[in-house]
């Protein structure tokens, strides 16, 4: 699970790392942070956490005020071809057809047509959506819009993948053959994962070590290694006790978290980090 | 090769008596129809038979009078209009681009647009005279104000998500312009097109009506003065076909493009 080129060292560095909303809600005070290259790192916390905050900070989408955010001793920049990122919603472009759009990366890097299509094929197929390659993305459902911005996000073999609550619009089903589909990709292709998600047992699945985000300004709650065994599969893993334990855990944590003082005006930062999330 | 809906399909291979008619098709003749009617009320020198205009129309062909005036609201129209196209694709883009630019825009276009274009006219025939340039800058005027407000209403919708994608795709800014901000502008630049066209065509007419010695306008107005009820009727028609020609050949088919994907 190391990409090839990645010596095995730490792939993103985020040290004392401050940013707060429009310059006066605090949300990061000297937040530090180590993901190793190939590891697959969950972030959990209940919502107004800042988790979308941390993942703009992550990806260039917003500059931190102090500290700094490195991938392999670089600035990170949203241009960055070794960023890919999975959003919220598809966000696909309605006028390209679905393999068109998994091809717009490598054609924003000039890739020429011919090797583009064969490399978004590759990944086009690797997501499960094979035959569906000329459909316009708005007649396809929201399960396969999001595997086809998974596709698009991983056709320009990114070294790191930051995904934003990616599969929380999906109804369980759905949701839960996506988490399957993710490992087995993962598994295939080991690059580094961030995954922001609300739910607790989707990030224990899928994750080597999960995050829990406190309260603004507080930054990390507590970090908890994951031990389960890989590969996973719905059946072994989630009925397994340490599953249950880490489930317990973490179940714990939130309530701590929930239970924590917030910030004066709370609702504020609420309404302040949606804000972000939208336009950042 | 996109996928057509079978909705679309179905529809196509249907035999022409089973396809559902649509009321439209009786649209025109009805009013056609009405005008017939009361056109038996009234002696022809007030209100001609459809006919009559008709032969008015084969006349003003055959002597070959027509096309000057034709020509002339045209050019005029391709004029005022185009360079409106110009002016508010530019000033719409920079208005939904940056904010300091739409604050100082956004007063002068309610202003021009609070005020009917037509009242510009006298001031222009002052200044330049009866003739193409006063007719062209009054219809300028009434077109680019819309065109500007439309263009940047719908810039400020595209920024967020799509653009957010693209550059975490590695899309450079010239890149988002021409593979996010063009596409996805498409429809409601059209939607400033068709918009701006209807407000140039009428000023236009109005604009001739005052200060011009030929054009549809000219025509109409004219054949009032001169009480020749079948020219102003003629002018009518033609500056309704005129409109109509230019939604259908040209609107429409920029709208082809996009509607296929814009239904979401």
């Amino acid at each position: 699970m190391q990409t090839a080129e990645s010596s095995g060292g730490s792939d993103l560095v985020i040290r004392d790392l401050h940013y707060s909303y429009d310059g006066n809600l605090p949300i990061f005070t000297g937040l530090d942070l180590q993901v190793q290259a190939g590891e697959f790192l969950a972030i959990i916390g209940p919502s107004g956490c800042g988790k979308s905050t941390l993942l703009n900070l992550l990806s260039g989408f917003a500059s931190p005020e102090r500290g700094r955010v490195q991938l392999r001793d670089r600035v990170i920049r949203p241009e960055d071809p070794g960023l890919g990122y999975v959003f919220q919603r598809p966000n696909l472009f309605p006028w390209l057809t679905a393999i068109e759009n998994v091809e717009f990366g490598l054609r924003m890097s000039g890739m020429p047509a011919a090797q583009r299509r064969q490399r978004a094929l590759h990944y086009f197929q690797l997501v499960g959506l094979a035959g569906f390659e000329n459909y316009l993305t708005t007649r396809l459902s929201g399960g396969m819009q999001q595997r086809v911005s998974l596709a698009r996000a991983l056709a320009l073999e990114p070294a790191l993948l930051l995904m934003d609550e990616p599969f929380s619009a999906l109804d369980a089903i759905t949701r839960e053959t996506m988490n399957d589909e993710l490992l087995r990709i993962w598994d295939t292709l080991g690059q580094t994962v961030i995954f922001i998600t609300h739910e607790i047992e989707e990030a224990i699945y899928l994750a080597d070590r999960i995050v829990v985000l406190a309260r603004p300004p507080a930054g990390i709650y507590r970090s908890h290694g994951n031990e389960l065994p890989r590969p996973r599969s719905s059946q072994t893993t989630k009925t397994s006790p340490l599953f249950w334990e880490y489930k317990k855990r973490l179940i714990g944590d939130i309530a701590a978290v929930m239970r924590q003082q917030p910030v004066d005006d709370a609702e504020l930062v609420e309404m302040g980090l949606s804000v972000a999330t939208d336009h950042a | 090769m996109i996928p057509v809906s079978g909705q679309a399909l179905a529809a196509a291979r249907k035999p022409l008596w089973k396809m559902r008619h649509s009321w439209s098709w009786w649209s025109i003749p009805s009013l056609l129809l009405l005008w017939m009617l009361l056109a038996t009320q009234f002696p022809s020198y007030i209100l001609p038979q459809v006919w009559d205009v008709a032969g008015e129309g084969l006349d003003w062909l055959r002597s070959g009078e027509i096309w000057p005036h034709a020509i002339a609201s045209l050019l005029e129209e391709v004029g005022g209009f185009g360079a409106a196209i110009i002016v508010s694709v530019i000033c719409g883009f920079l208005a939904g681009f940056y904010r300091p630019f739409r604050e100082y825009l956004v007063p002068i276009n309610g202003l021009f647009m609070a005020i009917p274009p037509i009242a510009w006219a006298p001031l222009m025939l002052i200044i330049f005279g009866i003739g193409y340039t006063t007719i062209v800058i009054v219809i300028f005027i009434s077109a680019v104000n819309p065109m500007i407000l439309t263009i940047m209403e719908g810039v400020l919708q595209i920024q967020g998500q799509e653009v957010r994608a693209a550059r975490a795709l590695g899309a450079r800014r010239w890149q988002l312009f021409v593979y996010v901000y063009l596409p996805a502008s498409l429809p409601f630049i059209t939607a400033a097109l068709r918009i701006g066209f209807s407000q140039a065509w009428r000023a236009l007419v109005a604009a001739e009506m005052i200060g011009a010695s030929q054009g549809l306008g000219w025509m109409v107005s004219t054949g009032g003065e001169i009480g020749n009820s079948r020219q102003v009727l003629l002018g009518i028609v033609l500056i309704g076909t005129f409109s109509y020609l230019f939604e259908r050949l040209l609107f429409r088919q920029i709208e082809k493009r996009y509607e296929v994907w814009r239904l979401t």
